[in-house]
């Protein structure tokens, strides 16, 4: 067993020295020298109930680094995005533990000097405290929950200190409490049910929502939690039914969103209905369809920017490379690279050592112009603008089905507290 | 919505329910009653059945709901996608007992038990890399008719279809069981393998058409809940599964109208108390129910129907 086991192991050995030595070889006949690459993490759930909305995710920072490439690299380094899959078969949608494990595995790589992602705030949850270790930045495209960069939380989500969790929306402390101003201002909401999907990100924003709702004199008739694996959600919309409040508020994202909506559709056809950015995508859009999705408010965490002039080079471009309508979490995910890549350019121009530390510093000191306008970060590495855009599915039957920007109409900018 | 409504509504709903959770629950029991085996493939085995009925339902041209029948093309349609989906399962259930559970017969210990286990996981790996991870919109020909019962409460004819096809299906598995020829000998060797073996009955045919019997039925419970929900998903396997095995259990595992009455109650017990407590309470209600259940009466409310062993 053991001999066997070592020759194995002198057969690895052999193996590698041979395919570093033919690296090398091609190395030198490339347009980059061999020691001038850096590698920048991808993560997000690309298998699962959100795979539509995290492949486009994942898509917008692609096309950033193979830009950036295309140029010949940034100040010489060439960009290796490494792709990781937060989602797992087993739960059907974003997985913590698998974040987790994925982010062990970047930091473990020295090459790898910063990350794009997660999606979700659950994973953000497990992702932090490792990422802090490492004092590697994440930027996230997409993630709102406010808990991971809350200061009073630092010893459980950066217990190095140092922010590491960047942002390039807002948070659910926004999303939320504004979408509550929403339903209060334009809707006239006066009662309204309460729902989330038990995930992280879903039941802050659930609760964000709640908080801000009662302050502002809106009813709470109840407020109940899904199971998203749970395929019947009648029993909850029956009860739901049986109390007739003005309107259902969701927190969460596409898996139980979609069966809400489905089910929803048949037994409160008639009752006002949001979410927040979990619903806003082609996950919740494709899954669960017209009609069912017809008159679902949702938000997003940030400007509504696929639409806007500045945008419509990178939205051309989107489509030509990976033939998909991106989504704003596409942008956001966009200007996450970009803020990156700025650190990179700015710690390779100052001389400094291109290490995860310089990277992180140079991002918090970021002052970039991105597509969404100039990025900056406050201390905790949340983004220091606070829009909430408001969006309702309405059926644009002279489109496809599940074209999002066609389906997915922009309302307005949702009022601030 | 009166209270009396809503209470109706979710009697309706939980009756729903447990009509599906009975079917596939019989898979279980049925199982067990032969060859005392917890056959865990048995959840996707249903998962699978429910793409097969989409897939039957595709290949007839239904795709959403796109073209929406009634009456007898309505019926013929159903009818025909039942027939295929409960088929296709049918015969995925006795590959799997010919070629993983026969071999491991006679083993002793949990051996067959964590094949199932085993299967179960590749049945579902296998529809996530084929059909893909995102819930899928299901064909959809049933027309969303509904009628109202005492003010509030409504009653939709989806819900009376899936009443209808599961009251049919048990009683005839019920007729099956009791009054066929195989039907008896399926009793027989439920009751001592090696005595019916000695009187000429083939075990190893009884123990095939147990599984396609089973398995057909899974199949069957796979169809309804995707015209029920409108949707399918490779993930929808294990919830439905682990009530649905609670439901056997509850009845009694091995006991065929045990199985049903268990289906329903599980049913019942998740709508009302998801009604009178909180959905979010539901797992933690049925699940000590089934943990009561196994101490204070561990061959369930009814108990084993066959004779017990010598």
């Amino acid at each position: 067993m053991t001999k066997i086991r070592l020759s194995r192991r002198a057969f690895n050995v052999a193996a590698l020295t041979g395919a570093t030595a033919l690296a090398t070889g091609f190395g030198g006949l490339s347009a980059f020298a061999a020691d001038k690459v850096v590698k920048i993490g991808i993560t997000v759930p690309l298998t699962g109930a959100d795979a539509e909305d995290a492949t486009l995710i994942k898509d917008g920072a692609m096309l950033a680094f193979e830009e950036a490439n295309a140029k010949g690299g940034v100040h010489g380094y060439k960009i290796v995005p490494v792709v990781y899959d937060n989602g797992t078969a087993t739960a059907g949608q974003y997985d913590p533990a698998q974040a987790a494990t994925n982010t062990k595995k970047l930091v473990s790589d020295p090459l790898v000097v910063a990350n794009v992602g997660p999606e979700m705030s659950g994973d953000g949850k497990a992702m932090s405290p490792i990422l802090s270790e490492a004092d590697m930045a994440t930027i996230t495209p997409a993630s709102t929950n406010p808990d991971i960069t809350n200061p009073k939380m630092a010893g459980q989500f950066r217990p190095k200190g140092k922010a590491v969790y960047f942002r390039t929306v807002t948070t659910d402390a926004y999303q939320g409490p504004e979408m509550a101003n929403y339903f209060k201002e334009k809707l006239h909401v006066k009662s309204v049910f309460v729902l989330d999907d038990s995930g992280a990100y879903g039941v802050g924003l659930a609760d964000a929502f709640q908080n801000r709702a009662k302050k502002i004199g809106i009813k709470i008739v109840g407020r109940d939690q899904l199971n998203p694996k749970e395929a019947d959600y009648t029993t909850v919309l029956t009860k739901i039914k049986g109390l007739h409040p003005d309107a259902i508020y969701y927190g969460g994202v596409a898996q139980a969103g979609v069966k809400l909506a489905k089910q929803a559709h048949e037994i409160v056809p008639k009752m006002i209905k949001g979410g927040g950015d979990g619903i806003s995508g082609g996950s919740f859009l494709s899954g669960a369809g017209f009609p069912a999705v017809e008159g679902w408010y949702s938000t997003n965490a940030g400007p509504h920017l696929t639409e806007s002039p500045k945008a419509a080079k990178f939205v051309k471009d989107f489509k030509a490379k990976f033939n998909k309508v991106p989504d704003d979490y596409s942008i956001t995910s966009y200007d996450a690279a970009q803020v990156i890549l700025a650190a990179i350019e700015k710690v390779a121009k100052s001389g400094k050592k291109m290490n995860r530390s310089n990277i992180r510093d140079a991002i918090q000191n970021s002052h970039v112009k991105t597509l969404q306008g100039t990025v900056s970060f406050d201390k905790n590495g949340d983004i220091k603008d606070r829009t909430v855009s408001v969006f309702q599915y309405r059926h644009d039957t002279s489109h496809p089905a599940d074209d999002l920007t066609a389906q997915l109409k922009y309302l307005t900018v949702a009022p601030q507290a | 919505m009166t209270a009396w409504d809503v209470f109706l509504q979710q009697v309706i709903n939980g009756v729903s329910l447990g009509a599906m959770y009975s079917l596939l629950a019989l898979g279980f029991t049925m199982v067990y009653g032969i060859i005392e085996l917890i056959n865990f493939a048995h959840f996707n085995v249903f998962m699978m059945g429910s793409f097969f009925a989409l897939w039957a339902l595709q290949a007839m041209g239904f795709v959403g709901q796109s073209h929406i029948l009634y009456g007898l093309p309505l019926a013929g349609v159903l009818l025909l996608a039942l027939l295929a989906t409960m088929l296709g399962s049918g015969v995925l259930g006795v590959a799997i007992e010919r070629f993983t559970l026969r071999p491991l017969r006679g083993v002793r210990g949990t051996a067959p038990m964590i094949t199932t286990i085993g299967l179960s996981f590749i049945l579902y790996n296998i529809i996530l890399l084929g059909a893909g991870a995102d819930s899928k919109n299901y064909a959809n020909p049933l027309p969303n008719t509904a009628w109202m019962i005492s003010g509030g409460a409504t009653l939709r004819l989806r819900e009376v279809l899936l009443w209808v096809v599961s009251l049919l299906l048990m009683l005839g598995l019920h007729y099956f069981v009791r009054f066929t020829k195989m039907g008896k000998a399926m009793q027989a060797t439920a009751q001592d393998q090696e005595a019916a073996r000695m009187v000429g009955i083939d075990v190893d045919k009884v123990v095939v058409i147990t599984f396609f019997l089973g398995s057909a039925l899974a199949g069957a419970a796979g169809l309804i809940f995707g015209l029920y929900y409108n949707y399918t998903s490779y993930i929808i396997g294990y919830q439905a599964g682990l009530r649905a095995f609670t439901a056997a259990v509850l009845g009694g595992i091995g006991n065929i109208p045990g199985a049903m009455l268990g289906g329903v109650i599980i049913g019942l017990i998740e709508s009302l108390g998801g009604q009178y407590i909180a959905v979010r309470w539901t797992d933690v209600i049925i699940f000590s129910l089934l943990v009561l259940v196994l101490v204070f009466r561990p061959t369930g409310l009814i108990g084993r129907a066959a004779p017990t062993r010598s």
